[in-house]
């Protein structure tokens, strides 16, 4: 079965990290830049994240995503080069286009900000099973309701991906276009989307029966098939992250007062 | 009143969630199978807040970006579940209020959640990317406001009304239009108000 | 007091009218096997639900009457503790997988994890039920990739990991195929013999009359009998509740032969009063037997060949096979393809409507290579119903619904419409042309789907198990489509589990395996092909088998074959 998810099944010291080790990365990897303020500040995380990914064996696996983001950062330069407010000093021109470096300066924070964002979340979804994650939710007091909600989805959205083949090859069966003007597209819509509402709902009926039937609402503590226990490193890690983002604070509160 | 934020959190209602995502999911898929120029990535949240009320809607909406965040590293995603949040809050609100049983309702629900999903988006644009919102027709408008000098929040606004109202007006006319035609013993489970009679 | 004790139950579903059950009142005593019979609507798993207090805790509605099960009252228990006691399992075994676990051995675990059951104690009662249902070597598989005779037993084993002391199964092997459903009855009778008291719905009669000790009959919510199978079976007014008796006492009825004033129910039993069989049987000859009775239209154009298919292959991917070099002309004659699940029968006529395209090889539809064509283009001329109705549905009436093909295709507003009404009124649902389709049962969806395809006039009707979920009625009117429309001239190929369907409306069986033909040929021929039968996992029809073991020889499929 197609898992939605990108974690990749491999033995590394990441992917044996605690998962909250890794929720503390995400926070100061975000943070401390934000707190800081300065692009060199961006580029130190960005490193960072790049460093751990190699070092994790799967820095292919975030290729797609760096791409997928140059959209944005592109239409990003794009419109604060030309165009934003406190433009004032010219940088270079590009035939009748002027790029101001105010405006390219701001564009590259927000460039900068949305590349660690990207990197920092991706050592975390690359290297956590997400099964992992809703069982270490749950043992620090997590609803086990919502954990059910989460781990669902997994297993719920390949399913449907199917059922989703299944419906369009029903409706083309009956003589329905899915190609041609947009009009004729439109049209297709409700045909496809209503069988899988329905029936959705028709399976949630079952499965809700089957959930009852195996306590799903009882009163009584879970049980857990296994103990994740943070370990000695994952406990420095952490430590290391949070001296990291006082330290921020502390030089940020400095720079302040003078 | 108390009624409208009256919610059911028992295992029908935690297996409507998930399944609501998959519609969310399912939804945008065959949106772009059949090249629509629209996402209608958020017709599951809509269905969920309308079956379980605002409370469901929001978890619906909110869990749906949380996961997609959290999984396939889209932290762009990640940053709208707030907008998640707010439009199946609203959809939820505006069920219970009995809005979505007729089609000017059903118009009136589609502008509140198309305000909602505008009013939390702009300053989440602004902080995140500088006011832009990755539609190209909605960030030429957003570029045509910077050079004419105005401001960048009032851009960034007129940018995301050109970007998410029509997606949700059109989103909400097809839930109306699926909701209206599903049978009493489909949503039955769902209905806050119903109690065992005795036969006895 | 009876070990459980069912009283003036009475439940009404909310926002409807009539009471789903109607005054239900039996007994049950530790260790029984108890089955529950009755055409589709009749209560049946409405009182399935009513034993593990689903009904009235999580349906509401109008509830009357109790149940009580070793002291415990169903509706005044909560489902999380009475799930201790009563066990569910129910038709589609998917969606009794929790869909939340990755590997099999966690989903057997989700219940005790619940129930807050010590660590060692649910790794103890996991590897025991593993062992039981002979699926420890899927023991770490994601149980959606499971068949779905293993998800059926993943279920079971789910469930009795709780240590119930009751069972309930409601229609537990009505989606499988038959080497599935095979497994899960050698596990229903293991159950039975650890002493678990069982509580059955099934289609399957002869399941019920080999396993039960006694038979709850119901019709429309209301209490027929509640007696032996013998006594049950042997009702002469069997036809007008909707319930079909085992083959072995219709054939037994059919020749008279009694034993203390009712007839036998079981393949043993019915060997054993062999003495008052007809010494021989001349069995199915030329002209004779229910397929003669569907020959006219066909007969003209037999020998014309609808589909040419030469050197076909496919596969999903390369590594696996699942057509193989595969020859077959296909003539107008009613043609049943039957084999398990994985031998490539939905792929072959997949590939037959054009929804699949062949890795190499070709497939003639008349003179018209349908590889250069698409599935709409296709629409108007070959006719395909899927398996499940609810991929397709989508308008808020029969009618409409059943008019999306003809309109489809270019028919009038008019014209579909006639269409429409023709095609509702073979599958005998016209007089509910105007409800809404998610109101109907699944069986008739199921009918609903065929009529919306049957209304588009194409020359060939491909089912896909469309017998699956239908009773006794819905059986026989499917059996009688088939018929009409083969006298129009029209081929239907049907992919089916139901070896006596087969038997009695279809002229020609392909029996296929590993997406090669093994057998092909009249029924007559086919299904005394022992060989192939053996290798494809299938059996013969249930007269074929009583015929052999009472040492009569000839063709015999049907009934029909067995009257002198």
């Amino acid at each position: 079965m197609k898992s939605i998810s990108l974690y990749v099944d491999k033995d590394t010291y990441l992917t044996r990290l605690h998962p909250f080790a890794k929720i503390f990365y995400i926070v100061a990897a975000i943070s401390v830049p934000m707190i800081v303020g300065t692009l060199w500040m961006y580029g130190v995380l960005i490193g960072i994240s790049l460093c751990l990914l190699i070092s994790g064996g799967i820095i292919k696996k975030v290729f797609p995503l760096i791409a997928f983001s140059f959209t944005i950062i592109i239409t990003i330069f794009l419109i604060h080069g030309l165009f934003n407010q406190n433009n004032v000093n010219v940088l270079f021109s590009l035939g009748p286009l002027e790029f101001y470096k105010e405006g390219l300066l701001y564009a590259s924070k927000i460039g900068l900000n949305i590349l660690n964002m990207l990197l920092t979340f991706a050592v975390f979804v690359l290297t956590t099973r997400p099964a992992t994650l809703v069982d270490d939710l749950e043992q620090i007091g997590f609803s086990p309701r919502f954990g059910y909600m989460i781990s669902s989805v997994f297993q719920i959205i390949p399913q449907m991906m199917g059922t989703m083949n299944t419906i369009m090859d029903a409706q083309r069966s009956r003589g329905m276009e899915t190609e041609g003007s947009l009009f004729v597209r439109a049209k297709a819509f409700i045909p496809l989307i209503s069988p899988v509402v329905s029936s959705s709902l028709i399976n949630t009926r079952e499965r809700a029966i089957a959930l009852e039937v195996r306590g799903f609402d009882s009163k009584k503590q879970k049980t857990f098939l296994s103990d994740h226990k943070l370990k000695a490193g994952d406990k420095l890690f952490m430590l290391g992250m949070t001296v990291l983002l006082i330290g921020s604070l502390i030089w940020r509160i400095l720079l302040w007062l003078s | 009143m108390k009624n409208i934020f009256k919610t059911k959190l028992d295992a029908a209602c935690f297996v409507l969630i998930p399944a609501c995502i998959g519609i969310n999911y399912l939804g945008k898929l065959f949106a772009s199978v059949l090249k629509l120029p629209l996402w209608l990535d958020s017709i599951g949240t809509c269905i969920g807040a309308i079956l379980g009320g605002p409370i469901i809607g929001g978890i619906c909406g909110a869990a749906n970006n949380l996961i997609y965040g959290f999984t396939t590293g889209d932290s762009i995603t990640l940053v709208y579940a707030l907008t998640s949040l707010g439009i199946g809050v609203a959809v939820g609100i505006m069920a219970r209020l009995g809005k979505m049983s007729n089609l000017p309702g059903a118009i009136l629900t589609a502008v509140v959640a198309g305000l909602v999903a505008v009013v939390i988006s702009t300053p989440l644009n602004i902080i995140f990317w500088g006011g832009t919102t990755g539609n190209i027709w909605g960030d030429a408008v957003f570029a045509w406001s910077q050079a004419a000098q105005l401001p960048v929040a009032f851009g960034s606004f007129l940018d995301e009304i050109i970007v998410d109202v029509p997606d949700k007006l059109i989103t909400i006319l097809i839930v109306y239009a699926i909701i209206k035609g599903l049978p009493k013993k489909l949503t039955s489970l769902y209905d806050i108000n119903d109690e065992i009679t005795s036969l006895d | 007091m009876a070990f459980i004790e069912v009283n003036n139950l009475k439940y009404r579903y909310p926002h409807t009218e009539n009471l789903a059950l109607d005054g239900i009142s039996f007994q049950i005593e530790k260790g029984q096997f108890i089955g529950i019979a009755g055409q589709n609507k009749s209560g049946k798993s409405t009182l399935c639900q009513a034993f593990s207090g689903l009904i009235p805790t999580m349906f509401k509605g109008a509830y009357g009457g109790k149940i009580v099960i070793d002291g415990m009252e169903a509706a005044k228990t909560p489902v999380a503790e009475l799930c201790q006691k009563v066990g569910l399992v129910f038709q589609n075994p998917f969606n009794q997988l929790s869909g939340a676990k990755d590997t099999v051995f966690e989903e057997i675990a989700f219940g005790l994890q619940n129930l807050g059951v010590p660590r060692d104690e649910i790794v103890k009662r996991v590897e025991e039920n593993l062992r039981l249902l002979d699926i420890e070597e899927y023991r770490d598989r994601n149980p959606f990739d499971l068949s779905g005779g293993q998800t059926q037993r993943v279920a079971i084993a789910s469930i009795l990991a709780m240590n119930p002391q009751v069972i309930v199964l409601d229609e537990p092997t009505s989606q499988l195929d038959p080497q599935g459903s095979e497994e899960v009855f050698r596990v229903v009778e293991k159950l039975s013999e650890m002493g678990i008291t069982i509580i059955m719905v099934e289609h399957k009669v002869e399941k019920l009359a080999a396993y039960c000790h006694k038979i709850l009959l119901l019709h429309e919510g209301k209490q027929i009998a509640y007696d032996t199978p013998e006594q049950i079976f042997s009702r002469d007014d069997l036809g007008e509740l909707g319930v079909e008796a085992p083959v072995f006492t219709r054939v037994c009825r059919a020749l008279s032969v009694k034993e203390g004033g009712t007839y036998p129910v079981t393949l043993s039993q019915t060997e054993a009063l062999k003495g008052q069989f007809p010494e021989g049987l001349p069995g199915r000859q030329a002209g004779n037997g229910s397929q003669g009775q569907q020959g006219e239209g066909a007969d003209k154009h037999a020998g014309s060949s609808v589909f040419t298919i030469e050197n076909l292959n496919f596969s999903y991917t390369p590594e696996v096979t699942v057509i193989d070099q595969l020859n077959l002309k296909l003539d107008y004659r009613p043609t049943a393809i039957i084999g398990q699940n994985g031998a490539g029968k939905t792929t072959l006529v997949k590939l037959l409507k054009g929804l699949l395209k062949p890795v190499s090889g070709s497939i003639l539809f008349g003179d018209l290579d349908i590889s250069g064509k698409t599935v709409a283009q296709l629409a108007g001329s070959i006719g395909y119903v899927f398996q499940n109705p609810d991929d397709q549905i989508f308008k808020n009436q029969v009618l409409e619904e059943v008019m999306v093909g003809p309109l489809n295709i270019g028919m009038s507003r008019e014209e579909a419409k006639e269409h429409a009404r023709n095609a509702l009124t073979m599958v005998d649902l016209l007089q509910e042309e105007k409800e809404n389709p998610y109101d109907l049962d699944l069986s008739e969806r199921k009918l609903v789907a065929i009529a919306s395809v049957v209304a588009m006039n194409p020359d060939v009707l491909i089912l896909d198990e469309p017998t699956i979920a239908q009773d006794a009625r819905g059986r026989a009117i499917i059996g009688k489509l088939v018929q009409e429309l083969s006298s129009q001239g029209k081929l239907i190929v049907a992919i089916l589990h139901d070896m006596d369907f087969v038997a009695e409306y279809f002229q020609r069986v392909i029996v296929m395996a590993h997406g090669r033909i093994l057998a092909d040929g009249p029924g007559a021929e086919v299904f005394y092909e022992t060989e192939a039968l053996k290798e494809a996992r299938l059996e013969q029809p249930h007269v074929t088998a009583l015929c052999q073991a009472l040492g009569y020889k000839g063709a015999f499929l049907t009934i029909d074959d067995m009257r002198l």
